[in-house]
């Protein structure tokens, strides 16, 4: 880990103290579909909620590789909780790259100490869902935002929202702004009941305010450049690497269920196919690490961040990983079989996982991405591989 | 090196002929076994001497002899309160 952090602790110290707290909600969080108040509670304490903050805004000072390597330990232990904390560094990401000055000293030092939690509002509800509106007089910008799924939304103490522009600005002109939860009026509604993903408590939310006009994150209309340069690239590392934490959890588990000598002369170990299977397993999660580690020196050269090849490796790594992450986990199962695999109360927990990842080529569609891939290969015909 | 751990070291040596005895410090690549192999080895010996052989040593250090493996088997017995 490369990070040079504020205080004596490592991060690998502060990750694994609170990957003690977040296993032991995981269960419950998930039992409830509710979200993981204690769990985000130990996060702030820990200064991981700045990992991303600059050290001169008394962060943590992280890059890439550390947001991947807490992510993927988070996962581990719960992926509906590393899934919260991985979208809060995306914003902090933008806030930091793109942010005003003045909006960074406001909101990065209160996330450093662990007092801001942002989520993201970026999911449009068809039309008509968004208005900004300056109001000269006043010297503020109105906001008024109906958002069908906000992850944590109810709990996050500020909101990076997408807005379209100013009236008078053409309609693909959308515009990134922070809102802090106090400036605004929350309306919940919908209720929360998934398959998986169940403690990041997504609800429908509409939001209104008033916000300062230093408050819009990049440059006012061009919320496209915020996401090439920084959301996208970031949000898919994240994304990518909690689901691969997940599933290196899930074999995690599994080894040492196949390596206790309770359990395992039940399950064969030393048969042929489980070794094949174990094998393919361990296959996938290096390919999935492999190109993550690619994507995250691809994400650091700013330069080269919007190349036609780039932007088709980070666009593939969240579709690849988003399939190949819930396969492992399906292999495992059948690894496993029924009473560890299958079973509710099974203290492997596979099942929880496999619906969690369940979720993943849905989150922020696989089928849009492949679309915008299949669009840019067509374009590339050298055919330029990272080798 | 007890008289199980040996018996069940030879079973997993493949170049090692009956009868000639194990020398603690050949190296057990050259009496045949394998990585490949090397958890089923762990299998039977936690079976058998009822260890459990921790993490840390599942490395080419411990398997790089007998007498290295037999320390790796004692150690993990030891931490449980075991004579072996």
């Amino acid at each position: 880990m490369s990070t040079a952090v504020a205080s004596p602790a490592t991060l690998g110290g502060r990750t694994g103290d609170v990957v003690a707290v977040i296993r032991e909600h995981a269960a419950a969080i998930d039992e409830a579909a509710s979200f993981p108040i204690d769990s985000l509670q130990a996060l702030r304490d820990s200064g991981l909620m700045g990992l991303l903050v600059p050290a001169r805004y008394g962060g943590l000072d992280g890059d890439l590789h550390d947001l991947v390597a807490v992510s993927v330990e988070l996962a581990g232990a719960c992926l509906s909780t590393a899934m919260i904390w991985a979208m809060h560094c995306q914003q902090v990401a933008g806030i930091v790259a793109f942010g005003s000055p003045a909006l960074r000293e406001r909101v990065l030092r209160q996330v450093a100490r662990g007092e801001v939690y942002i989520a993201s509002v970026t999911t449009e509800r068809g039309k008509g869902g968004h208005l900004l509106t300056a109001d000269q007089a006043m010297d503020h910008l109105h906001v008024h935002r109906d958002a069908p799924i906000v992850t944590g939304g109810e709990y996050a103490d500020g909101f990076l929202i997408t807005m379209r522009d100013l009236p008078e600005a053409p309609p693909n002109a959308v515009s990134l702004v922070y809102a802090p939860r106090s400036a605004l009026v929350l309306r919940s509604n919908g209720s929360w009941n998934p398959m998986g993903m169940r403690g990041t408590h997504s609800v429908g939310l509409v939001l209104e305010g008033d916000i300062e006009p230093d408050a819009i994150v990049g440059p006012p209309g061009d919320f496209k450049t915020v996401a090439v340069t920084t959301f996208a690239p970031v949000g898919h590392i994240a994304w990518a690497a909690c689901w691969l934490g997940a599933a290196r959890g899930a074999l995690r588990d599994v080894l040492r269920l196949l390596r206790s000598s309770a359990d395992r002369g039940s399950l064969a170990p030393e048969s042929e196919l489980l070794r094949h299977r174990i094998a393919r397993v361990r296959m996938e999660l290096d390919v999935m690490a492999a190109l993550l580690a690619r994507c995250v020196t691809d994400a650091a050269d700013t330069e080269r961040i919007e190349d036609i090849p780039v932007q088709l490796r980070l666009n593939a790594l969240k579709v690849y990983v988003a399939e190949h992450s819930l396969r492992v986990v399906d292999t495992l199962i059948e690894v496993v079989g029924l009473r560890h695999g299958y079973l509710r109360d099974s203290p492997l927990r596979l099942e929880r996982v496999f619906r969690d990842l369940r979720s993943a080529s849905l989150n922020y569609a696989n089928d849009r991405l492949l679309a915008a891939n299949g669009g840019l290969a067509l374009l590339d015909q050298g055919v330029h591989l990272a080798l | 090196m007890n008289d199980t751990f040996i018996a069940v070291l030879r079973r997993h040596l493949t170049y090692l002929a009956v009868g000639t005895p194990l020398d603690p410090d050949a190296a057990l690549k050259s009496l045949g076994l394998d990585s490949m192999r090397a958890v089923d080895l762990v299998f039977d010996l936690e079976d058998e001497l009822g260890v459990v052989l921790p993490d840390e040593a599942m490395n080419a250090a411990t398997f790089a002899t007998a007498r290295d493996l037999w320390g790796a088997v004692s150690a993990a017995g030891a931490s449980v309160g075991m004579r072996l």
